[in-house]
């Protein structure tokens, strides 16, 4: 009676979980509901400040209800990407016309209507950066372009009264500056910003024909130069954009290379000019052209339309609504946007318009196709090692060019999965035999009736951990024997593992293989758990100590790491390991003052030994709170009684420690400490934020590969899958072993 | 008040037997006490019958009604537990209210009862404590109220002095005795103190492996054991065993040492069969008399003196045999001096089963 | 005191303070930086705000959106309501679930309990990266993308198990006899847990409703893929938006994130005597 009542459970779980399966992978063959007159049409954008306030106007000023979300910009392409196959995305959206190629490659874009692009109202170039080839090769417009963004030079009027025509001049300025000035300031690390310099010198970050450009003569002397003027004071090190700002900002730099969102963090009182961006001397002598002026990549802001969005009947008027001239002047008077029309192009007045107007004529569109994803990454680590000197540029930007095409293998080619099929079928075909032979056998089944009563009080928990966990798990793993997008996907076998684990066919052992990652991530978790655990288990034993004052006071303060959100304490690390500007630059510097010394400031990302110490310490500071306070707990369940007991035996404090105490809050740290290895093992954020892998990757771990593979590289998801099954397995084999040993160890004792 | 009874209760842990075929018979208002060395199944059985653990086989009846399937709840009986099992989130009010609560028994009876136990324990003052701030004795008086307000037909506790020191546990002793009085109902107690079963019990189970050895008062366990373990278990100091007797050939005698022991007290109805049978010679120390130094005589050296106060234990050499002997403390034994001394009754064992044989 | 228990005690407070100063000196560099009127870029060891102001402050908290009717929605206080909710309800969810579930593993031996257990923790190893996608397109399954149930349910993903975990290991250490003498006194095993055991696992369980609460109220980019309204933003999707493509407003950043975590501290400050008991009695068994 009792035992068919479990059978039927079973059954009825098992019918759930099929049920979702099924409705799972028919979710995408369903098609979303078609949207009528009545729906609100939905617009999503990244925008900020006055360029959301000029364009939250601009749709009031529509006249129909609209669905408008502003979303944070790290979460824009991935938002996209997981709504718009689902139907849940928006109808419009604004985006760089750089990331069509990838959108078209998604679907998810539809094509722009003719039409709606008056093709003579636009500057040439943005049309042309949102012209890209169908499906079946055919060129169409994919998109309406709004607004054109490009690098240009700003000049502190203050400090400079005649702008040098080439990048070399800011190099003789050095002299008439105020100490601490420097002449000229730009993100030196970034390869969006360097792909100017190498523009000067003829080259391109990807190259007609798709390949990697930055390499090659024209790369290795545009770097050069960079170094020359690092080494010179000229240019700050290790500049980010809010670096750039300040300095800027604060008179810290005479001229600094930045795009229009600069203008938006000037107080009013800096007086300045923008200028197009100067030429290069040396880039002249490479070309022999003169003049040889930088070219900035020039981003061209454009309005996308989703599948969705090309069935909805007010799309068209709203795409008129938007691009039109008055919006696009508009949006230049509010936003400072400069609009991609010939017919709102800015006053003979608005020289900050018209600067970067100027600019926009001579920049070079961001290629729009699907290689370019791949070059950032290679090309910004390839920069930022030269610059590091760490290697030669030439070998720098081989490196790059041999991660470039690692990156960019074309994927593996479909398998049969027959046999596959067959080995599941077969095999959940002898699982079912053996379950239903076992299930007959008297002893089981009395087992099972006396399991009843404990059903009752798991058997919720287990449906949700199976449809919220399991199910997403196992389907995360099988995605690991595939291959393409998430909705075109196709089974490859076991291609991803291989290629994992025979590090894509290069050197087993060379930079980013898996084996040298997974050795780094090994070596990140035992150093993060040690020292979690000495650092927590001595403050412990400190804060208990019985005749302490102060104690609760300690204990709020001690625990403040972990109540902070980390993204922005990892964040506040990573500034403080700052070569130039950060906190630990500033204690250095005191000490030096204060005791004469005359210690060096650290390059903290340079080294491979000094990042991981910087994303070491990080994770320390995050995490040691918690071992405290476990610890905390466990000491308070050891008695008193054998700690006395003890020292009447004549043990030394210490030996107590060793002999009593640890092992009594063994148990409470044993579980604690595998949970916290498991954790620290998968911790990618702060390896993400801190040192983001610098230098040259050597401080990634196997997740945040994984992450790299999913999202930043080519959104091989199956690639990602495989890393996550890989990770799995160590995981279960580190943690089996470890359990085996510490019962070894128990049976011993 | 209840009458209780067991047929062939049987219980295993996966593999293990711990009980194999309980028979006990309770009557009404009897105090019966379930005595056995550590892990002979007494908490188990116990537990059984507080329903806490499900029987493997056999019965259980309640005044008749069988209660085998009953939950703990059903079964309408108070328990206290060694560990006292104070509920740590209550005070001593509720945790005394606490059991009648869950019966939803009216508030004013609750109060009324919880009044009548507090001032009987003389728990008054410590009604709104928390458990954590109570000693070991007021906490175990604690639990006492805890069963008493009930009103249950039967208690039963589990080993409840045991974290007693040995005043306090003699008086809680009294207490405990005073208060089934009192009440009338039917109590089941378990313990590994002798001591405490003999002074405490109407009715005596002695328990080992899993088994009753024996069941009776208390004293006619003493003077009756049905085996060697009982003889052993029962009684303090403890009964002292002589292998390798022999009974003598005319069957009217046990012959240890070359000294012949008669066997014509009642206990020896001397059976047939068991001329020359190899057997083992219980002694309990009381049961010895100072003895001239006569041929029929044991010498006894003793080497350890113990010294209770009217009455001295000395171990010693008892003849060839190590062994106990309790006199009174007048006849002043001294360490390493020899005495004689003749036993002044004894038991035979079944060398093989172990069996009393009379 | 002898002097050599001076000593102890100088010696103590000395490495406490230390290990105060690590703790601190991060989170002092983003108070300072949020009240900061303009940041001028040194290498300073004291984080002290240049140009103090309340201008981000105010800029964070003060944020209201004009509705089409023309009236004007306090959007800061919303989407704080907001974070408090999907953070509670999390919480909830996940300390509710898994208290019978945890029960039953600490108390019950049934068919299925070790490798239900191992199973639980095998779920901790696999990295999120690979489960997100299809947990996604189970959620638009069952329509409930761009809800906040949705967004509970993928929290709840990783605080039922974690939630299972610690609270295993504060039901192991409450004595079994408790419950037992409840049953004894008239309470069904339900009855017993509810009455008995959840009380005295009540530090325990404040823990791991603060721990859980924790992974929800901090919890950012699930959050912004899977909300589609701003209305239903929670506080880190608000914080977030001050970093743009090009540009970041890292003094608006660090004052939200303040404001953002003044609720965690009161409830850490709140809760902190329990969280030494209860992690303690909880342990994170295994
Ligand atoms: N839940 C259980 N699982 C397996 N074996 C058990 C269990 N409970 C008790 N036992 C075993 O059953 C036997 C009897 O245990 P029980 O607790 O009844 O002993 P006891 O007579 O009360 O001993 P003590 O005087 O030491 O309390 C012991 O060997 C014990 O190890
Ligand atoms: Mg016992």
């Amino acid at each position: 009676m009792n035992g068919a009542i479990a059978w039927c459970r079973a059954a009825a779980l098992a019918c759930v979980v099929i049920a979702i399966t099924l409705a799972t992978s028919l979710a995408h063959a369903t098609s979303p509901p078609v949207p009528d007159a009545t729906t609100p049409l939905r617009v999503w954008h990244a925008y900020r400040g006055a360029e959301q306030v000029a364009l939250d106007a601009l749709l009031q000023d529509f006249g129909q209800e609209l669905n408008v979300l502003a979303i944070p910009y790290d979460a824009f392409g991935s938002k996209l990407a997981a709504a718009i196959p689902l139907g849940e995305g928006p109808d419009l959206f604004i985006d760089s016309h750089e990331r069509l190629g990838d959108f078209i490659h998604r679907g998810l874009v539809a094509p722009m209507p003719a039409a709606l692009i008056d093709s003579g109202a636009y500057v040439h170039s943005t049309l042309d950066a949102v012209t890209l080839p169908d499906a079946v090769g055919t060129p169409r417009a994919w998109a309406v372009p709004l607004s054109m963004k490009s690098l240009a030079l700003y000049v502190n009027t203050d400090l400079l009264s005649d702008v040098p025509t080439h990048l070399e001049d800011f190099h003789d300025l050095k002299e008439t500056l105020p100490d601490g000035v420097f002449p000229v300031a730009w993100e030196a690390n970034s390869a969006y910003t360097h792909a100017a310099l190498l523009s000067a010198y003829g080259g391109a970050l990807l190259t007609e024909d798709g390949g990697f450009g930055m390499h090659g003569p024209a790369a290795t002397r545009s770097l050069q130069l960079v170094l020359k003027l690092l080494d010179a004071k000229v240019l700050p090190d290790d500049a980010d954009g809010a670096l750039v700002t300040d300095l800027f900002r604060s008179g810290k730099a005479a001229a600094v290379i930045s795009g229009p969102w600069l203008a938006g963090d000037l107080p009013a009182s800096l007086r300045y000019e923008v200028h197009r961006l100067p030429a290069i001397y040396d880039a002249e002598d490479h070309t022999g052209k003169s003049p040889a002026f930088m070219r900035p990549l020039l981003t061209v802001e454009s309005l996308m339309m989703s599948p969705r969005g090309a069935d909805h009947p007010h799309v068209a008027a709203l795409i008129r609504h938007l691009t039109s001239a008055e919006a696009g002047r508009r949006r230049a008077s509010d936003a400072r946007a400069l609009s991609a029309r010939i017919d709102a192009a800015p006053a003979p007045t608005d020289s900050f318009l018209r600067a970067f107007q100027d600019q926009a004529a001579v920049a070079t569109p961001m290629p729009a196709v699907r290689a370019m994803r791949a070059v950032w990454e290679p090309a910004s680590r390839a920069i930022r090692k030269a610059l590091r000197r760490d290697a030669q540029p030439a070998r720098a930007l081989e490196q790059a060019l041999q991660r470039f095409r690692d990156v960019r293998r074309p994927p593996p080619p479909p398998r049969d999965p027959t046999i596959l099929l067959t080995i599941l079928g077969a095999s959940s075909l002898l699982g079912a035999l053996l379950l239903f032979h076992r299930a007959r056998q008297p002893e089981l089944r009395a087992r099972l009736r006396a399991s009843l009563p404990a059903y009752r009080y798991v058997i919720h928990g287990v449906i949700l951990v199976g449809l919220l966990v399991i199910g997403p798990i196992l389907v995360g793993a099988a995605t690991a024997l595939f291959a393409g997008q998430p909705h075109q996907m196709y089974y490859v076998g076991f291609a991803n593992f291989i290629d994992i684990l025979t590090a894509r066919s290069g050197p087993l052992l060379s930079s980013g293989s898996f084996y040298v990652v997974l050795l780094v991530t090994v070596a990140w978790t035992a150093a993060n758990v040690i020292l979690h655990l000495a650092i927590g288990v001595t403050l412990a034993l400190v804060l208990s100590r019985p005749l302490l004052k102060l104690k609760s006071v300690y204990r709020v303060l001690l625990i403040v790491p972990w109540s902070v959100p980390s993204y922005v304490t990892a964040l506040a690390w990573k500034g403080m390991f700052h070569r130039q500007f950060g906190a630990v630059t500033g204690i250095i510097q005191s000490v030096n003052d204060v005791f004469g010394t005359e210690i060096e400031p650290i390059a903290w990302f340079a080294t491979f030994s000094t990042s991981f110490a910087a994303n070491l310490t990080t994770n320390v500071w995050l995490g040691f709170p918690f071992m405290m306070v476990v610890t905390l707990g466990a000491l308070t369940a050891v008695p008193k009684d054998v700690l006395e007991a003890a020292e009447v035996d004549g043990a030394t404090p210490l030996q107590r420690l060793w002999h009593v105490t640890l092992p009594m809050i063994k148990p409470t740290m044993i579980p604690a400490t595998v949970l916290g290895s498991i954790w620290t093992f998968n911790m990618f954020n702060v390896v993400f934020l801190v040192s983001g892998g610098e230098p040259d990757g050597t401080t990634d771990i196997l997740i945040s590969e994984a992450y790299r593979w999913a999202f930043t590289r080519e959104a091989r998801y199956g690639y990602a899958a495989a890393y996550a099954v890989l990770i799995f397995i160590i995981l279960a084999a580190a943690s089996t072993a470890g359990a085996r040993w510490i019962d070894r160890s128990k049976e011993r004792a | 008040m209840v009458n209780v009874e067991t047929q062939g209760l049987r219980k295993s842990f996966g593999d293990t037997q711990v009980l194999k075929g309980i028979d006990l018979r309770v009557p009404k208002g009897a105090f019966a006490v379930l005595v056995g060395p550590s892990g002979c199944g007494k908490s188990t059985l116990l537990r059984l019958l507080a329903g806490l653990e499900q029987a493997t086989e056999g019965t259980i009846l309640f005044g008749g009604e069988d209660v085998t399937a009953h939950a703990p709840k059903d079964r309408d009986v108070a328990m206290v537990f060694q560990s006292y099992a104070l509920y740590p989130h209550m005070t001593v009010r509720d945790n005394l209210a606490f059991g009648l609560k869950l019966r939803k028994t009216a508030a004013d009876i609750i109060a009324a009862r919880v009044t009548e136990a507090a001032a009987v324990l003389g728990l008054e003052p410590l009604l709104d404590r928390f458990p954590r701030a109570l000693s070991g004795g007021q906490r175990q008086r604690v639990a006492m109220g805890r069963a008493i307000v009930r009103r249950s037909k039967l208690f039963l506790f589990d080993e409840p002095l045991s974290n007693l020191d040995p005043a306090l546990r003699t008086q809680v002793r009294v207490d405990i005795r005073k208060q089934h009085d009192r009440l009338g109902a039917t109590s089941i107690y378990v313990t590994h103190d002798q001591v405490e079963a003999m002074t405490l019990a109407d009715l005596l189970f002695v328990l080992n492996e899993g088994e009753v050895q024996q069941a009776g008062s208390p004293l006619d366990i003493y003077n009756n054991p049905a085996n060697r373990f009982v003889a052993g278990f029962v009684g303090s100091p403890a009964m002292n065993f002589i292998d390798g007797c022999r009974i003598s050939s005319d069957g009217a005698s046990v012959l240890m040492d070359g000294h012949a022991l008669p066997l014509t007290a009642p206990e020896h109805t001397a059976a047939d069969g068991l001329a020359d049978r190899e057997v083992c010679l219980g002694l309990r120390p009381h049961d010895f008399e100072l003895a001239a130094a006569e041929t029929d005589a044991l010498s006894f050296t003793p080497s350890i003196l113990e010294t209770l106060g009217p009455e001295v234990h000395a171990h010693g050499a008892l003849n060839s045999y190590q062994g106990v002997i309790a006199m009174p403390a007048e006849v002043g034994l001294q360490r390493g001096a020899t005495v004689h001394v003749r036993p002044t009754r004894w038991y035979v064992f079944d060398s093989e089963t172990g069996v009393t044989l009379r | 005191m002898t002097a050599r228990a001076i000593a102890n005690n100088v010696l103590s407070h000395a490495l406490l303070l230390v290990a105060v100063a690590f703790a601190l000196y991060p989170v002092l560099w983003v108070v300072a930086l949020a009240f900061s009127g303009d940041s001028v870029p040194t290498a300073r060891a004291i984080p002290v705000p240049t140009a103090p102001t309340m201008d981000h402050l105010r800029e964070v908290v003060l944020t209201t959106r004009a509705d089409a009717d023309g009236a004007s929605t306090w959007l800061f206080g919303q989407q704080l309501a907001n974070s408090l909710l999907v953070s509670i309800a999390t919480a909830l969810v996940g300390v509710g679930v898994a208290i019978p579930v945890a029960y039953a593993l600490a108390r019950f031996e049934f068919v299925g309990k070790s490798g239900g257990m191992a199973t639980l923790l095998a779920t901790q190893m696999f990295p999120a990266v690979a489960s997100a996608v299809p947990l996604f397109i189970m959620l638009e399954a069952m329509g409930l993308l761009n809800t906040r149930t949705g967004l509970i349910l993928c929290y709840a993903s990783t605080s039922v198990p974690f939630a299972i975990f610690q609270l295993r290991g504060a039901f192991e250490t409450i004595p079994v006899d408790l419950e037992e003498a409840a049953m004894v006194d008239g309470a069904s095993r339900f009855e017993a847990f509810v009455r008995v055991v959840l009380p005295v696992a009540k530090p325990a369980i404040a823990v791991t409703f603060l721990f859980a609460f924790m992974t929800a109220y901090n919890e950012f980019i699930l959050a912004a893929t899977l909300l589609s309204d701003e209305s239903m933003f929670t506080l880190p999707v608000v914080l977030q938006r001050f970093i743009g493509e090009y540009d970041a407003q890292w003094e608006a950043f660090a004052a939200g994130a303040l404001v953002v975590s003044i609720p965690v501290m009161a409830l850490f400050y709140l809760l902190q005597k329990h969280m030494v008991a209860g992690l303690g009695a909880g342990g994170v068994k295994g």
